[in-house]
């Protein structure tokens, strides 16, 4: 007589017949015990999905919360965007008189860490800053309205780019130390037949006569030191053009990796230092496009030309 | 403050029901790490442990008794297959005849009597394929199920196995054929 293994193993089912009784026991038994497997496993699938279900019910619950609070930070942060073009400044008519002035400025995301501003300092100099504030969004966005704010009191104190900066400096130390940011400054002043400038961490080249003067940039950040500043003083004449600009521009990368540089970007002023300042900004940041890859930060580039009186 | 010391759990009940729990997929990822961080055989811990396992899966499911079947039986398999189960029982029924005595689950609890309770083969027809087990054991009775099932399907000489009660939650009445 045939082994129930064997015609199982074998899948002969005309062969069922030739079992012993024993042997029919068992494979009923062998039925018996699948069914109750496969009760157990349904009841265990069952219980896992009902509980899949609800898990994905309140993941969708989350991701629609997810969406809301999403919707939140977007509108304050198109409020704080519309906050920080506010606090950027309108051009002064009687700066235009002297001034040829032409902006760049691009922000990476909706807020930026990029500041610049125009000035009239007590004796009725105008004067420019620029200001790369660490980090971006909102936080970049209250630090520059606070730095906006200091320079706007401090304008009625003193009057030149030095005695500016430290009494800024020496003003916000405690509260950029407070909240961990610094910001990188790059202050000029407009005297009748020169510029007077202070400069930690900014970029500035002028030029003047085909010759280029690059400006000196090692005095400290805002925020992180209360040591005096250096004031450096240079011509500028009619004619002559002044380029201000941040770390963005000069240290976006192309595919290689190769910084931007403002060898390139000073090379380039130079070049066409004699063409309309929109033109030469217009070629700056054209060039600057084809040459990175991403922007990776805020980007702000001012040109100016004095004009012949 | 006094009273009855807490009963101990053994380690190698915490690991086999959190390996088990991982293996069901019951838990993944961090949470399977956690389960299992710091659980060593070798040692004893509060019972409250092992209910806050158990109330971990609880809090997850809202039918958690097959789950808790489930669980029995990987516990069983792993305790055979992985563990030492293999050379200690040759077939599927000896697994009741093991479990009920001194080295079965009382080994892995310890405490006060009244605390730690029983867990005793009142029935044993092994013609009949029938086995009546009273536990009074402060596991719960679905893990214990699925640990009789998974322990008499082991071996694999057995071909149906099946454990319910009829009324009294104490009284595990184990089917085997």
């Amino acid at each position: 007589m045939p082994r129930l293994e064997d015609v199982l193993e074998q899948g002969d089912a005309a062969r069922v017949h030739q079992l012993p009784r024993e042997a029919l026991e068992r494979l009923f038994w062998k039925y018996q015990g699948l069914r109750k497997q496969v009760e157990r496993d349904t009841a265990f699938w069952q219980a896992t999905n009902e509980t899949l279900k609800t898990a994905y019910e309140r993941l969708d619950e989350q991701e629609r919360e997810l969406a809301r609070a999403y919707q939140t930070i977007r509108q304050d942060l198109e409020i704080a965007q519309q906050v920080q073009h506010a606090l950027l400044p309108k051009q002064f008519p009687d700066m235009l008189a002297q001034l040829d002035l032409a902006v760049h400025h691009k922000q990476l995301t909706e807020v930026g860490g990029d500041y610049y501003d125009f000035f009239r300092t007590r004796d009725g100099h105008y004067a420019i800053g620029m200001f790369d504030i660490s980090g971006h969004g909102v936080s970049a966005a209250l630090i520059m309205a606070f730095l906006k704010a200091q320079f706007m009191q401090t304008m009625e104190q003193a009057a030149s780019p030095k005695e500016i900066v430290e009494w800024v400096n020496q003003a916000s130390l405690g509260f950029l130390r407070e909240v961990r940011r610094y910001s990188t400054v790059n202050f000029v002043v407009f005297g009748e037949r020169a510029i007077r400038y202070v400069c930690g961490g900014g970029y500035g080249v002028l030029v003047r006569g085909g010759e280029i003067y690059t400006f000196s940039k090692g005095d400290p950040f805002i925020g992180l030191r209360r040591r005096p500043y250096t004031e450096f003083e240079l011509s500028f004449d009619a004619d002559d053009l002044l380029a201000m600009y941040t770390d963005g521009l000069v240290e976006g990368k192309n595919a290689a990796g190769e910084d931007y540089s403002s060898r390139r970007l000073n090379a380039l002023i130079r070049e066409h230092a004699r063409e309309p300042v929109g033109d030469i900004l217009r070629r700056c940041v054209d060039d600057y496009h084809q040459f990175r890859r991403a922007d990776t930060d805020d980007i702000t580039l001012i040109i100016l030309r004095r004009r012949a009186l | 403050m006094t009273g009855e010391p807490e009963p101990l759990v053994h380690g190698t009940l915490m690991a086999g029901f959190a390996q088990a729990c991982i293996n069901l997929n019951i838990v993944a990822g961090p949470g399977a790490a956690e389960l299992l961080a710091d659980l060593d055989v070798e040692r004893w811990y509060p019972l409250s442990r092992w209910f806050a396992l158990e109330q971990m899966i609880g809090a997850t499911y809202q039918h958690i008794d097959p789950i808790r079947l489930k669980l029995g039986i990987e516990m069983m398999s792993l305790w055979y297959h992985r563990g030492p189960g293999h050379d200690i029982i040759r077939r599927g029924a000896d697994f009741l005849h093991f479990q009920t005595g001194s080295t079965g689950i009382i080994s892995v609890i310890r405490g006060p009597r009244e605390l730690v309770g029983s867990f005793d083969l009142r029935e044993f027809d092994a013609a009949a394929g029938r086995a009546v087990i009273h536990s009074t054991t402060p596991f719960h009775r679905k893990i214990e199920s699925g640990v009789l099932i998974g322990g008499l399907l082991a071996p694999g000489d057995l071909d149906y196995v099946d454990v319910h009660d009829d009324g009294d939650p104490d009284l595990l009445i184990v089917e085997f054929h």
